[in-house]
């Protein structure tokens, strides 16, 4: 016949508790999941084994991912003709950026549509790097043309220039947005990088 | 530069308010905007290269700081821990400073480092905020019982103020730490008080039916049906915990011999999905009920049923295992944001579709199983980064090669138009024509300014004025001598007018001429160069990728392996956990047939009774 397995009550708790929850305060997202200490201990030695053995290949691959990325800009952006170009925006009441298009000597080179998660990355302070170009040392004319919503949520298209001169060695422009509060618009500067 | 509305620190581990920060190197700003997107990977990278270039130093420490948040964000937390311990130790301000701790806390609990989780939050020196604060107690009070010191983990969370979630998490922690250390009956009060609770979100309710569950049990394994009734019946009919619960309130009747009621519960988990091991149990409970009210025939057809059902679960368990074992199926659980570097708060949310998945469902709950996948996800990630730098490194030779190429084939004509260029007698030249200007000048020499027609009709006049026939002392030979004089005196007046301009600008010309062979000699210098350096150039890259290109080789080969490893850990819980199921299933197959050979056993002494009986 059938029978139920009898354990003592102290046991039973002991065996239940451990398998549902003990770690229910860890997180509101894993409440409900069974904590190390249940977990069986060679388990848990493998467990770390493998750990540290990805934290060291994490270790070296990204220190392989910075030779190599210092490699690919050393070929495909020498030093000498370098021109970086970076997007940033501040504050940003009056302007959400959708795309950025910029022309250089009037050659487009550069049309980025910005994702929401990348302009709230802009708005909380990050410097996007829209675009590199190698230009040759002398006078050179950027146009840069910003598209996105303005002020009442209406489109809006504003366009800004720079000539600048490139000498000999790298050179960093930025393309700024900042409100102009007074106005309550928008503004779109750019300028060399200070 | 650009004014930050706030630190870097705005992300997990961040402060409400904080003073605006001001990014002044590009590259500090580039590394947040990947941080911000929670893109850890080549915020590292970005801000590795950029400190290896020195493009940080407006953002030194800062930096500093930045990469050890991103190490930990990453889950890189043995390098994240180097980072802080070094930083940490002084000039941080405090809250930041206690606020890592505690997330370098929480990282190691997670993944069972507890002597360094105990060490981070031993570092802790000031008060948390309010919510991190009550989880800080709580992680130190499941280290306590993690190691065994009962007495410390119930003092902790014996007097937790308020009614939050908190409070009640603690009540459950509490229960744990009593029973561990053989305080039952104070335990069982304390499930009981949670079990009666009225919990006011999901969470909560959730576990309240956990300890309600947890204490009907308790009480039926120690023969207190009447009370483990009592604790199941609080536990919700929709909930997760029913089937389990249904079950209990089943064997709590069955425990008083209330067959016919028992009967009422087990019925309703027969419809239930058979994975669920309270429903295995239901299949069984139901004919032993039936059999205990003579319900015979009835009883053994469920048994017959059962046994049945758990053959093919068994089969699609079986199935399932050489599944996973194929090694396929953890490919399935990265597919969800695959492209993604997010590192510890990434957990997977959705198993892949597949007969297999519904095994391990509850798999997923589990801390060692989540960081494993984590582990899992991030080698893949570093495998596909690796794939895609050997495709980009094979380009980039092929692009040095081309460009070498391109240089070696120019070089020969370069080189034959610089020695046809005679730089140095062009300067000879000029300067020639410098001092030919300066006699010019001083001999007030117009006639060698003069333009090509006026210069030609200066050869006619001169030549006229030479003619014999003018010499003739005739009046028409003197009136020609006076107009060839007047023609003279006319030429030589435009040309004493225009000398001053003419001397001007052939001067302004000549300076010109020497500022354009300035410029060539200039330029004849960099090629000169570029021909001297290029070469070393190519050769210096030509090397870096020759010694690059095996590091990615040989990384992708370790990485390989141990995704292999990781794979086959992950393979090792789940195998665990089927075949567990398995087991259990083929331990109630045993007891159907035992039960089964029994009813045909009792039937077949009865009917031979019977038939005895009749013959007598």
């Amino acid at each position: 016949m059938f029978k139920k397995l009898t354990i003592g009550l102290a046991t039973f708790l002991l065996v239940w508790m451990a398998s549902v929850s003990a770690v229910v305060a860890q997180d509101a997202a894993t409440s409900g999941s069974q904590m190390l200490a249940a977990e069986d201990a060679a388990s848990r030695e493998e467990f770390r084994s493998l750990d540290e053995n990805v934290q060291d290949l994490k270790k070296e691959v990204l220190d392989l991912n910075r030779d190599l990325f210092l490699l690919e800009e050393e070929l495909l952006f020498p030093a000498n003709s370098q021109v970086a170009f970076f997007i940033s925006l501040d504050v940003g009441e009056y302007f959400d950026l959708d795309s950025v298009n910029i022309k250089i000597d009037g050659k487009e080179v550069s049309n980025y549509l910005y994702t929401r998660r990348e302009v709230k990355a802009l708005l909380r302070g990050g410097v996007h790097r829209v675009h590199m170009a190698n230009l040759k040392v002398g006078d050179h004319e950027l146009v840069a043309v910003f598209t996105g919503e303005g002020p009442h949520i209406r489109d809006y298209r504003r366009g800004a220039t720079l000539n600048f001169s490139k000498g000999i060695g790298a050179k960093y422009v930025e393309l700024e947005i900042t409100d102009r509060v007074e106005k309550q618009q928008p503004e779109f500067v750019i300028k060399e990088w200070e | 530069m650009l004014l930050l509305a706030a630190g870097w620190y705005s992300s997990a581990y961040a402060k409400e308010k904080r003073e605006p920060t001001i990014v002044k190197d590009a590259d500090f700003g580039e590394v947040l905007y990947y941080f911000y997107q929670e893109d850890y990977f080549p915020a590292i990278v970005r801000l590795l290269a950029a400190r290896e270039q020195s493009r940080l130093e407006n953002h030194d420490s800062e930096s500093e700081l930045l990469l050890g948040g991103l190490y930990l964000s990453y889950g890189h937390h043995l390098r994240a821990a180097e980072i802080f311990e070094r930083l940490l130790a002084d000039n941080v301000d405090p809250e930041i400073r206690d606020r890592t701790w505690f997330f370098l806390a929480k990282i190691w609990q997670q993944r069972g480092y507890m002597a360094e989780s105990q060490n981070a939050l031993d570092n802790i020196q000031g008060e948390l905020p309010k919510g991190m604060e009550s989880e800080r107690h709580m992680m130190q009070a499941q280290l306590l019982i993690e190691r065994g010191d009962y007495d410390q983990a119930i003092a902790l969370l014996q007097d937790w103020p308020g009614k939050s979630e908190w409070a009640s998490y603690a009540q459950f922690n509490l229960g744990v730490a009593m029973v561990r250390s053989g305080r039952v009956e104070a335990a069982a009060q304390i499930l009981d008080n949670l079990g009666g609770s009225d919990p006011f979100n999901e969470e909560l309710t959730s576990l309240r039916d956990k300890a309600n569950l947890a204490l009907g049990y308790a009480y039926l394994q120690d023969q207190q049906p009447v009370a483990a009734k009592s604790a199941l019946q609080r536990v919700r009919l929709e909930g997760p915990f029913s089937s389990k619960a249904l079950l209990g309130v089943g064997w709590a009747d069955a425990e008083e011999a209330q067959y016919q009621r028992a009967l009422v519960p087990w019925m309703e988990l027969r419809g239930r999905d058979l994975l669920d091991p309270a429903v295995q149990e239901a299949m069984l409970a139901v004919p032993y009920a039936m059999a205990k009210l003579n319900s015979i025939s009835q009883a053994a057809d469920h048994y017959l049923n059962a046994i049945e059902a758990f053959y093919e679960e068994s089969n699609r368990i079986d199935e399932a295992i050489v599944k996973i074992e194929s090694g396929t199926l953890f490919d399935g659980f990265l597919a969800e944001d695959r492209d993604s570097s997010a590192g510890w708060l990434w957990r997977l949310n959705n198993l892949p579709e597949g007969p297999e998945s519904r095994y391990l469902f509850h798999l997923m709950a589990a801390n060692e199983f989540q960081e494993g996948l984590k582990n899992y996800r991030d080698l893949a990630y570093l495998d596909r980064n690796l794939d895609e730098w050997q495709e980009s490194i094979a380009v980039y030779r092929a692009m040095l090669e081309t460009r070498k190429l391109a240089y070696e084939e120019r070089l020969p004509m370069v080189e034959q138009s610089l020695a046809e260029a005679d730089l140095d007698g062009m300067a000879n030249r000029k300067l020639e024509h410098d001092a030919q200007l300066n006699r010019i000048e001083q001999s007030n020499d117009a006639l060698a300014l003069a333009t090509t027609e006026q210069f030609a009709l200066w050869g006619e006049i001169t030549a006229l004025e030479r003619n014999p026939a003018l010499n003739a002392n005739i009046p028409e030979a003197a009136e020609v001598r006076d107009k060839i004089a007047m023609l003279k005196g006319v030429l030589q007046w435009e040309l004493d007018k225009e000398f001053k301009v003419r001397l001007s600008k052939a001067r302004k010309d000549l300076q010109r001429t020497g500022e354009a062979l300035v410029d060539t000699q200039r330029s004849r210098r960099h090629v000169d160069e570029a021909m001297r350096v290029e070469p070393m150039i190519f050769e210096g890259l030509t090397a870096k990728v020759d010694g690059l290109s095996p590091r990615i080789d040989s990384m992708k080969q370790r990485v390989e392996v141990s995704m292999a490893e990781q794979r086959e850990f992950l393979q090792g819980i789940a195998v665990d956990e089927l075949q567990a199921q398995r087991e259990r299933l083929d331990t109630y197959t045993v007891q159907a047939r035992f039960a089964l050979a029994t009813i045909y056993d009792r039937s077949s002494t009865a009917a031979n009774a019977e038939a005895q009986g009749g013959s007598q």
